[in-house]
């Protein structure tokens, strides 16, 4: 269900690269003559009017270049909607706009203005929109769904995504890592298909392995790789001839096993399984933006979890009888931890060791802001300073060099060494007492000077801006 | 037919993002990690390989960048050793500071059921003090590590479950049992105490077991030359026990499987079908310990099957000098010492120390003298070795018959095959075979209609 000008209303890029979207009377009024009960607006039947305008574009000379150009005015749409999304849910973190895509899909053109050019050729110019429409089969789904489909399968719009740290899983990834015993499961489970049709698959899939893994294994052996691309017509043909072999006579005659149709048959097994794995994902941590403030917080501060009180009582005397040594262990670890990063770093080609401690600097003693950090430190996206920075790895490996520090200090700690949970605990305590504002707790004499947001600074972040200043100053 | 939902809105937007946490796999890991898969035989096999292979160098990786200072010991693990790698889908047997890790690789597909193999959950040889699941995403050449679950956890849920193995010897456990935070994994490498997670001891029974199911083996393992076919197809989890617990019964499996399809292989197929019997024995028969005869001793098990010590005197220092002594050819030891004449004529050169034994072996209805003799030296790499000397010959007043066979194997397989050939002048056939000290070898007598009688191994144990 949708609008209807949808049908007559086309969103291509102009010349600019910007998005420029027409009405074209022409289709509009051939729309309302067709379609005279959704002429009013409104929402309108999808099926229905595809079908009809299919029907006109195959069979009625006269009025196919109409139903053609509705079509694709449809499409354009929801090639738009594609990039929107895209852009809605990667777009700021990732450092891409809506435009960015729209010069990758959205390529179509007036087909009525062409066709009055005289310029309308076979084969001539073919638009991602031309492509959606040619191969769509309405037996096999609906329009805006195979819109859909091919636009976020589209090879330059999966590249440009994946240069800025945004995947797709191919369909042929999926089927790789997907063993027999999987499929069968999935599909039985989640997808309750019939056991015939299982068991079909299962034999597909052995098939397809036997032809395509042992292809990527040689392509990865000559120094190839990349994303897995579409089997190709002779893999498919190989693949039908495993089919064979493994298919019983009544299955190999009713089957048509053509390396279109095998093809298909792959696509829509690895649908499913897509499917599945989505389902599973969603119910995964995810991660998430640092700019965030709930997750801002939560990487600067691990929730701790709940402990019982002899637990609390001895933790808290570990952390008291450390009292001294505390602030030496958590400077010891930051000066570690920063360090062995700074190492790491410069090993990287180009080494980016400079960036990591300026960023390092102005997310902990300035608070800025992560897309702040990306400008300034001359980075794309701000994707790219999460990952530079790994902040929560970085205080968990703080923490956890501090835990090794303390226990080597004094033997008789064994107790809570020898008991994950309790090291856990510490682990969390610890973390506590890492964000415990210093304002609160003690009053040292250091950089007050240099920092507006002294007031609001953790302990964490106190002790490891009065390292980075020293480092600071040693560089530069 | 429709697989997808209608309304754009509601569409499985499946794209994501790469987490904070993943790591880049080096392309060198990458080359590695194919080079290893493409010793598998088993195709299916070889792409859960090639996964486990980028699972480990993945987590080196990790670990490298994490904490360097933890020392990662790869070498024993089962994905390095093609014998282990073709019958393992996990990792198993890697080191990480002072804890066992197991590594479960998945790939792209994300299950909410993960796939332990039994081997590493129940025989406490490969068992772990960590499972940790390792995500690789083969286009993208990222693995992630999505979570691992302690040994005691794993233990105490799949108790409360009561959870059985599935038919083909792995357990499906839920994804949820998998802490998702690898800063805890790291947590534990770094801080806790490896005594706080203990491991199930290994049975020291495991030769018993072996032969126990010594004879099934014998008849089953053969039928796995299909690569096609796993282990759990064929046998049951006793067998399977007794076989992934033996590293010479893997190593025998792999080469089994692997020189298969090569037609010109056929003769080494027949021959390592025919070696497995003598790998059996030399796994499970007791030994007769050789070494005791250079003390004049010969042990209990030796006495029981009738070995006669021979007098220390009988060797000669130089064969030539002694050859002008006369001595009783009928004798035993007249006679050995003839045979040592003749051996030394063709160069072999024995020590004063060698000391030997005979056994008269009544095969069908066929008489023979087997010698044996030993004596111990020290390789060019000033390792201990010991040598044997086997001889077999009629006893007085009879001759072997043309074809008889005499066949010495140790663990990595046949050694010598010596056959009586109608035209040779030869009257009886020897083997000379050294190895070290750990070494043990086994003797069989063939005759030409296939009876066979096979000796318990000898070993040198000093």
């Amino acid at each position: 269900m949708g609008v209807a000008s949808r049908y007559w209303r086309l969103v291509r890029i102009d010349a600019t690269g910007g998005c420029k979207v027409e009405a074209i009377d022409s289709l509009a009024a051939f729309f309302r003559q067709e379609f005279p009960e959704f002429a009013g607006g409104g929402e309108v039947q999808d099926t229905f009017i595809q079908r009809r305008l299919l029907d006109l574009l195959h069979n009625d000379s006269d009025r196919s270049i109409l139903a053609e150009g509705c079509l694709r005015c449809f499409i354009s749409n929801q090639i738009e909607q594609v990039c929107l999304q895209l852009e809605e849910q990667f777009g700021r973190e990732h450092g891409f706009t809506r435009y960015d895509l729209f010069s990758f899909v959205l390529d179509d053109l007036d087909l009525l203005l062409l066709h009055q050019r005289g310029s309308l050729q076979q084969g001539a110019y073919k638009s991602l929109a031309t492509e959606i429409l040619q191969k769509f089969n309405p037996e096999k789904g609906n329009l805006s769904t195979w819109a859909t489909q091919l636009t976020k399968h589209h090879p330059e719009i999966n590249a440009f995504l994946l240069e800025r740290g945004v995947y797709l899983v191919s369909d042929w990834a999926i089927l790789n890592d997907t063993t027999p015993k999987q499929v069968q499961r999935i599909f039985s489970q989640f997808h309750h298909l019939t056991p015939a049709e299982i068991q079909q698959a299962g034999i597909l899939l052995e098939s397809y392995h036997l032809v395509y893994r042992r292809e990527r294994l040689k392509l990865r052996q000559a120094g190839g790789g990349g994303k897995c691309l579409p089997p190709t017509d002779k893999q498919l043909e190989q693949i039908g001839q495993y089919l064979v072999s493994k298919l019983s006579q009544e299955k190999r005659d009713i089957l048509d096993l053509s390396t279109e149709d095998i093809l298909t048959r792959l696509q829509e097994m690895a649908g499913k399984l897509r499917q599945y794995r989505i389902s599973v994902r969603r119910g995964m941590p995810q991660t998430d933006s640092m700019d965030d403030p709930e997750i801002r917080r939560q990487a600067e501060n691990n929730p701790s979890p709940k402990w019982d009180n002899d637990d609390r009582d001895e933790q808290e005397e570990f952390l008291a009888f450390y009292q001294a040594s505390f602030l030496e262990s958590l400077d010891l670890a930051l000066g570690k931890v920063v360090s062995d990063r700074i190492a790491n770093l410069k090993r990287k080609k180009p080494p980016i060791d400079s960036q990591f401690i300026e960023a390092l600097h102005l997310f902990h003693c300035q608070a800025k802001a992560m897309g702040e950090i990306a400008s300034a430190i001359g980075f794309q996206a701000q994707y790219q300073v999460t990952r530079l920075l790994k902040l929560k790895e970085f205080r968990a490996d703080v923490r956890q060099k501090m835990l090794e520090f303390l226990r080597d200090r004094v033997l008789n700690q064994a107790k809570i060494y020898v008991d994950p949970e309790r090291l856990q605990s510490l682990d969390s305590q610890v973390e506590l007492a890492l964000d415990e504002k210093i304002s609160e707790i003690i009053q040292e004499a250091t950089d007050e000077a240099s920092n507006p947001n002294r007031c609001s600074q953790s302990r964490f972040s106190q002790r490891l801006c009065k390292q980075l200043k020293a480092i600071a100053d040693f560089r530069f | 037919m429709t697989y997808y939902s209608n309304n754009l809105a509601a569409l499985d937007f499946d794209f994501e993002a790469f987490p904070v946490e993943a790591i880049a796999l080096e392309s060198a890991n990458i080359d590695r990690a194919i080079q290893i898969s493409s010793a598998i035989p088993n195709e299916s096999q070889q792409w859960q390989t090639y996964l486990n292979a980028l699972a480990l160098f993945g987590f080196e990786q990790w670990l490298n960048e994490r904490a360097a200072d933890i020392p990662l010991n790869s070498a024993d693990s089962t994905v390095l050793q093609p014998q282990y790698a073709n019958v393992f889908q996990a990792v198993a047997n890697l080191t990480v500071g002072s804890f066992k890790v197991c590594l479960i690789a998945t790939g792209s597909l994300t299950d909410e059921e993960v796939i332990i193999p039994q081997t590493v959950i129940d025989l406490p040889e490969f068992a772990a003090h960590f499972y940790v699941l390792i995500e690789i995403q083969e286009e993208f050449e990222q693995a992630i590590i999505r979570g691992f679950v302690r040994r005691d956890r794993l233990d105490s849920q799949c108790q409360a479950l009561n959870l059985p193995p599935n038919a083909d010897w792995t357990y499906s456990v839920p994804l949820a049992w998998f802490d998702s935070d690898p800063d805890r994994l790291l947590l534990y490498l770094r801080c806790l105490e490896p005594s706080a997670i203990l491991l199930p001891e290994i049975a020291g029974d495991r030769i018993a077991v072996l032969s126990t199911v010594q004879a099934e083996l014998e008849t089953l393992l053969p039928l796995l030359q299909s690569r096609e076919t796993a282990l759990w197809q064929v046998l049951n989890w006793q067998q399977g026990t007794a076989v992934l617990t033996n590293p010479e019964l893997l190593e025998w499996l792999y080469k089994l499987q692997t020189e298969e399809n090569d037609k010109q292989e056929a003769e080494t197929q027949n021959e390592l079908r025919n070696y497995l019997s003598d790998l059996l024995n030399l796994l499970t028969q007791r030994t007769v310990n050789v070494a005791r005869w250079l003390q004049d001793q010969i042990d209990e098990l030796a006495q029981g099957l009738s070995w006669v010590l021979m007098p220390p005197t009988f060797v000669p220092a130089t064969v030539s000098m002694r050859s002008t002594q006369s001595l009783e050819a009928v004798l035993p030891t007249g006679e050995f010492e003839e045979i040592i004449k003749q051996l030394a004529n063709t160069g072999m050169e024995i020590p004063t120390t060698a000391r030997g034994a005979y056994q008269d072996i009544g095969l069908a209805d066929i008489q023979a003298r087997l010698y044996a003799l030993t004596w111990p030296f020290l390789s060019p790499e000033n390792t201990p070795e010991w040598t044997l000397l086997l001889v077999l010959g009629p006893t007085p007043d009879s001759a072997l018959p043309n074809g008889i066979r005499l066949r010495v194997s140790d663990q990595s397989g046949v050694l010598v095959q010596r056959t009586l050939n109608r035209n040779s002048m030869d009257t009886y056939l020897y083997v000379l075979i050294a190895g070290r000290w750990d070494e043990k070898f086994l003797a069989t007598i063939t005759l030409p209609n296939g009876t066979a009688l096979t000796l318990p191994p000898f070993a040198f144990r000093p």
